[in-house]
């Protein structure tokens, strides 16, 4: 009973936290711009709208327009139970849930990929294309990442593998996954968030087609990816196990607010990167977190 | 029953199903379903009880008494080769039937028999002679299945390029066998584990096996056989007649000393054919030609195991080579179900359109609900994504591996280039398998074939509900199917205890459960909000476009134009473009095809140098006396030279 009520909790500060970030990536990039920019909660006035919307629903949809978009959702809602959050460990922790940790990350690409492709447009079959390519560097890159926390704690679970910090290597494994953080999320310099041209776009042209409640799972989705991968990033370089309760909530919290304002100020410094220079960038990534890697197996033992 | 009597059944129900085959389909369906029952019944039982059962009824077969033994690791692979084969008999009796195909139907029953029959022979033979010439015919059997339209040169090419290199297989088996014989003074199989010197013999099993296995540059054989057989021959190629493959490198690496580098070969093998063979089929336009190179990067993905436990084993037993030979074996198991049910899956695209081109397919969902749903189970599984059973198998070699990356031993280097080489080839394969769906069975038809077609009978969907429930089953509760692993596992290499599951696998299983539950509710929470709030239909997105058409979307090539570009290096594609320079210019193409890179660029060049060289020594023999005269005399010239100075020392 006390197992079920701490999930239902911590799945409610999930969701409810997830759609935060966007909106204080958004009042960054305004107040580097010089701008008032929307609210911090613009999102959950738009999430509520879109979820009492209509559906436009294209004449070519099948199911899986429906379907990919509720799987999705639930395997990051999943993967998010599987990330300990600080020193509240997660709510549910196995040996191998790392591993589980990246592929349901992979399923919820795959479901919506499908949904994407579903209406046979071809917009959305560039985005899909663009997508599932750039996953296998991002993927490459967050393995090798794992492989990392694996050999600084000789563990496979990610309750054990990210309570001390990433050691040695901790500022390139952080660059690294800051770098798979900006891929995945379809930020900036990936992917720009805030085009409307559908040549030029990632994400954003994969849920063209997608309407009403269905796009509010969608973009719940992805905020919540996005945080999924802010938390991680924030708990794998920091040492939060060895912190008291107080310190570090007050540090992971401040971790996170940190990485979206990082991500704002990259949105706002830098210009997206032609398509052809991206798998040179994620490369650096996967480099990155490689030599990361390569520092906790020799530096980490003695 | 004894297993004894139900292989006995199981054997007679696949010679009367030879027999019958001819005359009446009836017969011989009910007797070939009522032969793979038995079978399975027997493998299972002896997986359940750990029995092995071994019978050497005492009468000789050429010169060698009859020996069969079922083990563990015959009894794994014979359940694979009972629900296969049981799957493909009953989908071939509606996919192949007599109407359509007068002249071949009757025949191809009588041979499937005959390949089910001698894999299983393969699977159950413990003496070497019995083995070798049980494999011979199943290959066969195999040639004479991928034949079937031979009314096609694609087919017969197929088939002549199969024959030929299960032949060159077959030559380094016999040397295999031959010298394990003459070594070992028995052509008796059997543990042999302290015998050192065999261990050279492994090269020899390496390239025989890995040959039928299609490990990545003996792959050769695979693409065209696999995309030219009838569909329920695909299956049975691509499920089990390459894991024969891995069935004589499993048996012969559990039974014969290794030599010390075996393991990092075939742990790289593996890896580079789970990486090329993904890479290859992105690169495909054919529905089975896919497929089939799906097959040489599961073939990896299973060797990637199977090296590790090697490794493993060499190096004191460690136990993460039984989590990577776990992952391997169910690896096995897996990629034969969910193969088999895309293939099946594919043959009931190709007898409704007609065609296995993707880039003319398209919207397959609306008129096929059953086959794109059961194809898209199929996809989800080998793509290794949870809650499926490919997820299983690869999470048991990944904790193989990540626990030998932490023991900092000698192999933690390579298992680190192997974690990452599997995290590729997992989200090539998602690409590549979100490209098949979203083409064949997604969007709208992109040519008139695919606009009247229709829904497979139910002998065509009854298989794949099966495979597909087998695979769900083992996504589902991985824990029920240990048992039969930990036996196969303590059979290639006995263990002073027990195998014991990882304590995660039942928590996994769970989560499994768990997840598809949710994603079900999830899903029609979703449905009834949209019907709820009302739904609008208009025409897909087009940017304003005029006149859209089909033909507009994204084709096969263009999406894995990325990922091909990368593999631009191996893969050589050939593109032949016009682009349009100028204005309004009225024609413009663009086709891009990518050949057998390793057969046009290399075997091929290889084969015509040898012809050449044949060529000319054959020069030297033409019939005039003089000549010979001449060589003779060349001859004993070189001999006396080699006198005079070798008698000087």
């Amino acid at each position: 009973m006390i197992a079920a009520a701490d999930i239902l909790l911590r799945l409610a500060a999930w969701l409810l936290v997830a759609p935060l970030l966007p909106g204080i990536i958004n009042k960054v990039k305004a107040w580097v711009a010089g701008r008032r920019g929307p609210p911090v909660l613009q999102l959950y006035f738009d999430l509520a709208k879109l979820w009492r919307k209509g559906t436009v629903l294209s004449t070519a949809a099948s199911p899986a327009h429906v379907i990919g978009p509720a799987a999705a959702w639930v395997a990051l809602i999943g993967a998010a139970l599987l990330l300990p959050v600080g020193p509240a460990g997660a709510s549910l922790s196995f040996r191998g849930d790392a591993l589980l940790f990246v592929y349901l990350l992979a399923f919820a690409r795959f479901c919506i990929a499908l949904a994407a492709l579903d209406t046979g447009s071809a917009f959305e079959g560039m985005g899909v294309a663009r997508e599932v390519s750039y996953a296998v560097l991002s993927e490459a890159a967050l393995i090798t990442a794992l492989l990392t926390l694996c050999v600084q704690s000789d563990s496979v679970s990610l309750a054990t593998m990210l309570a001390p910090s990433a050691g040695t290597g901790a500022a390139l494994l952080a660059a690294g996954l800051f770098g798979v953080l900006l891929a995945e999320n379809c930020r900036v310099p990936f992917d720009d968030p805030n085009t409307h041209l559908e040549l030029t776009m990632i994400h954003e042209v994969m849920v063209l087609d997608h309407s009403g409640p269905t796009l509010a799972a969608i973009l719940h989705g992805a905020a919540l990816k996005l945080l999924l991968f802010a938390v991680l990033l924030a708990e794998a370089v920091l040492p939060l196990g060895k912190l008291t309760l107080p310190q570090a909530a007050g540090a992971l919290i401040a971790a996170v607010f940190a990485v979206a304002v990082a991500v704002g100020l990259v949105e706002s410094l830098l210009a997206r990167l032609a398509f052809r220079r991206v798998p040179l960038l994620l490369t650096t990534a996967f480099l990155l977190c490689l030599f990361a890697l390569l520092v906790a197996w020799k530096g980490g033992k003695p | 029953m004894t297993p004894g009597w139900l292989l006995l059944i199981a054997g007679g129900g696949l010679v009367a199903g030879i027999f019958s085959a001819r005359k009446s389909p009836r017969v011989w369906l009910a007797t070939t379903l009522a032969g793979a029952i038995a079978a399975l019944a027997a493998a299972a039982g002896m997986l359940a009880s750990g029995a092995i059962w071994d019978w050497q009824p005492g009468f000789v077969i050429g010169g060698e008494a009859v020996h069969l033994q079922l083990d563990g690791i015959s009894a794994f692979f014979l359940i694979l080769l009972a629900v296969l084969g049981g799957a493909g008999t009953l989908y071939s009796s509606e996919y192949w039937p007599d109407t359509a195909h007068p002249a071949s139907a009757p025949s191809g029953r009588a041979w499937w028999n005959g390949l089910l029959l001698n894999m299983g022979g393969v699977l159950l033979c413990a003496n070497g002679l019995h083995f070798l010439i049980a494999w011979e015919i199943f290959t066969v059997c195999a040639y004479f299945l991928i034949t079937r339209e031979r009314q096609r040169p694609e087919a017969r090419a197929a088939g002549w390029l199969y024959l030929a290199s299960s032949h060159v297989a077959m030559v380094f088996l016999f040397a295999f066998f031959a010298l394990l014989a003459a070594r070992t003074g028995s052509w008796e199989l059997g543990p042999m584990r302290d015998h050192p010197e065999l261990a050279p013999l492994f090269w020899l099993a390496l390239a025989g096996f890995g040959l039928k296995a299609g490990i990545f540059p003996l792959h050769i054989w695979l693409p065209s056989a696999h995309a030219n057989a009838p569909s329920h021959v695909s299956a049975i190629l691509s499920g089990m007649a390459i894991k024969m493959g891995i069935y004589g490198l499993v048996r012969f690496t559990g039974w014969m000393p290794a030599p010390h580098s075996a393991g990092w070969v075939v742990a790289a093998l593996g890896a580079i054919s789970a990486v090329l063979g993904v890479a290859f089929a992105l690169g495909q336009h054919d529905l089975k030609r896919l497929l089939a190179y799906h097959s040489v990067e599961n073939i990896g993905i299973i060797l990637i195991g199977l090296g590790f436990a090697m490794i493993a084993a060499a190096h004191g037993n460690a136990t993460w080579g039984h989590l990577a030979l776990a992952g391997a074996l169910l690896h096995v198991w897996n990629h034969g179900l969910f193969k088999a049910l895309l293939f099946l899956g594919a043959g009931s695209v190709l007898h409704a359109t007609g065609t296995r081109e993707m880039s003319r397919l398209g919207g397959l969902w609306r008129a096929m609900p059953w086959t794109a749903s059961l194809f898209a189970l199929g996809a989800t599984a080998i793509a290794g994504l949870p809650p499926l059973n490919g997820f299983v198998s690869e999470w048991l070699v990944y904790l193989g591996l990540f626990d030998a990356v932490s023991a900092h031993g000698p192999a933690s280097f390579a298992a680190i280039l192997a974690a990452v080489a599997l995290g590729m080839t997992g989200a090539l394969a998602l690409a590549c398998f979100v490209k098949v769906c979203g083409v064949v069975f997604l969007g709208r038809p992109r040519a008139e074939i695919a606009e009247h077609v229709h829904e497979c009978g139910w002998r065509m969907r009854w298989p794949m509900l099966a495979l597909g429930t087998a695979c769900v089953t083992i996504g589902l509760a991985p824990i029920l199917f240990w048992p039969a692993l930990a036996t196969a596992a303590a059979t290639w290499q006995p263990a002073p205890a027990p195998i014991l599951p990882p304590v995660s696998l039942v928590t996994l299983g769970a989560f499994h459960l768990a997840l598809a539950a949710l994603v079900i509710l999830a899903a029609v929470f979703l449905w009834r909000r949209v019907q709820h709030n009302g739904v609008t239909r208009a025409g897909t997105w087009d940017c304003g476009y005029a006149a859209p058409t089909p033909r507009m979307q994204y084709t096969a090539g263009s999406f894995a134009g990325i990922i091909t570009g990368w593999f631009d290096w191996i893969l050589r594609p050939q593109r032949h473009a016009h682009l349009p320079k100028e204005a309004m210019r009225a024609r413009a193409d663009f086709a891009e095809h990518t050949p057998e890179t390793v057969l046009e660029r290399f075997v091929e060049p290889a084969g015509l140098l040898a012809i050449q060289v044949s060529t000319a020594v054959r020069r030297l023999q033409h019939g005039r006396v003089q000549s010979y005269i001449f060589y003779l005399l060349l001859g004993l010239a070189a001999l006396a030279i080699l006198a005079v100075t070798g008698g000087s020392k």
